[in-house]
């Protein structure tokens, strides 16, 4: 019986995340799967809870676009190669021929 | 040595005398900023980019146009890089479960009615167009800026996995690291990103 309840209080929690549980839970679904009744309460949170669906558009618009931004966010490192690392490269280089 | 190989095309052709120096010129900054992003420092970076140009000798290649000769180099810098992380990880633990963790919590109302609720100045804002700030070079600037007050493990698992596509699975082998861990320093390096982001992109209504 004991099992049986404890069956019933774990799948209600999965189908009532809080907010917390939610973000954790929309973060973690970019990396890995999650079972169907965490991924049900998911969406049930998501329906009556505009901050937490706000932050998963936001999540995902970062998400998507990062990785399509490589060059971009390469090319914005402020730090250049020094002229000394420059020259000692060529020298090296060159010895190496 | 095994790293070589990638260097290693199928018609080798050596390369004029006058290549390696424009090879350095060319793609040596880019090479730069490429490594400092993922290794976070100046020598490593630097010798990085010096055994990215050496093992690229050693493959002795040429390309038809700059930009096919840019991804060739980087491919190579890519997997020195990955060796450098196979090592380091040996030595250093790339788990981080300290960053972010007492902010994260303290978004949350903590206890009685509520619980686990965004408390309600603390949630997130409308991004007004979104999707056009992300069209912008000098967004990506704050984005870059944003990633650099991560941590540096998070910030390498971080990249490792948004910037450079890696599965968690690969992200996992590359730094061994467990995948929960991973997860949980994913969750905070994101929540902590995008909040930097509202503060200093979004709250400007760009």
């Amino acid at each position: 019986m004991k099992f049986w309840l404890n069956k019933i209080k774990s799948a209600w929690a999965a189908l009532s995340p809080n907010c917390r549980e939610a973000v954790r839970a929309q973060s973690e679904l970019l990396d890995h799967p999650l079972p169907l009744i965490n991924r049900i309460g998911l969406r049930i949170h998501l329906l009556f809870c505009v901050w937490c669906r706000r932050y998963g558009k936001q999540l995902h618009l970062l998400h998507d676009q990062a990785c399509k931004h490589e060059e971009t966010l390469t090319v914005a490192t402020p730090q250049k190669l020094s002229s000394e690392a420059r020259e000692r490269i060529k020298r090296k280089m060159q010895e190496n021929k | 040595m095994e790293a070589d190989s990638e260097a290693r095309q199928e018609k080798p052709i050596s390369p004029a005398l006058s290549d390696p120096e424009r090879w350095v010129e060319d793609h040596g900054d880019y090479l730069f900023k490429f490594a400092l992003l993922r290794l976070r420092d100046q020598g490593k970076a630097e010798d990085a980019v010096q055994e990215t140009f050496l093992a690229a000798l050693r493959g002795g290649t040429s390309f038809a146009g700059k930009s096919a000769e840019k991804s060739w180099l980087v491919g190579i810098l890519k997997n020195k890089i990955f060796d450098y992380y196979r090592k380091a990880s040996r030595e250093t633990t790339f788990t981080d479960l300290q960053f972010y963790d007492e902010e994260e919590q303290e978004r949350f109302v903590s206890n009685g009615i509520g619980q686990g609720g965004w408390i309600h100045e603390l949630g997130p804002r409308e991004w007004q167009r979104a999707g056009e700030s992300l069209d912008q070079e000098q967004f990506w600037h704050a984005y870059r800026n944003c990633t650099g007050k991560l941590p540096e493990k998070v910030a390498t698992v971080f990249n490792l996995r948004e910037v450079d596509g890696l599965t968690g699975k690969e992200v996992c082998e590359l730094l061994n690291i467990t995948e929960s861990n991973l997860w949980v320093m994913l969750h905070r390096a994101r929540m902590a990103l995008r909040q930097c982001l509202e503060a200093n992109w979004f709250a400007n209504n760009r």
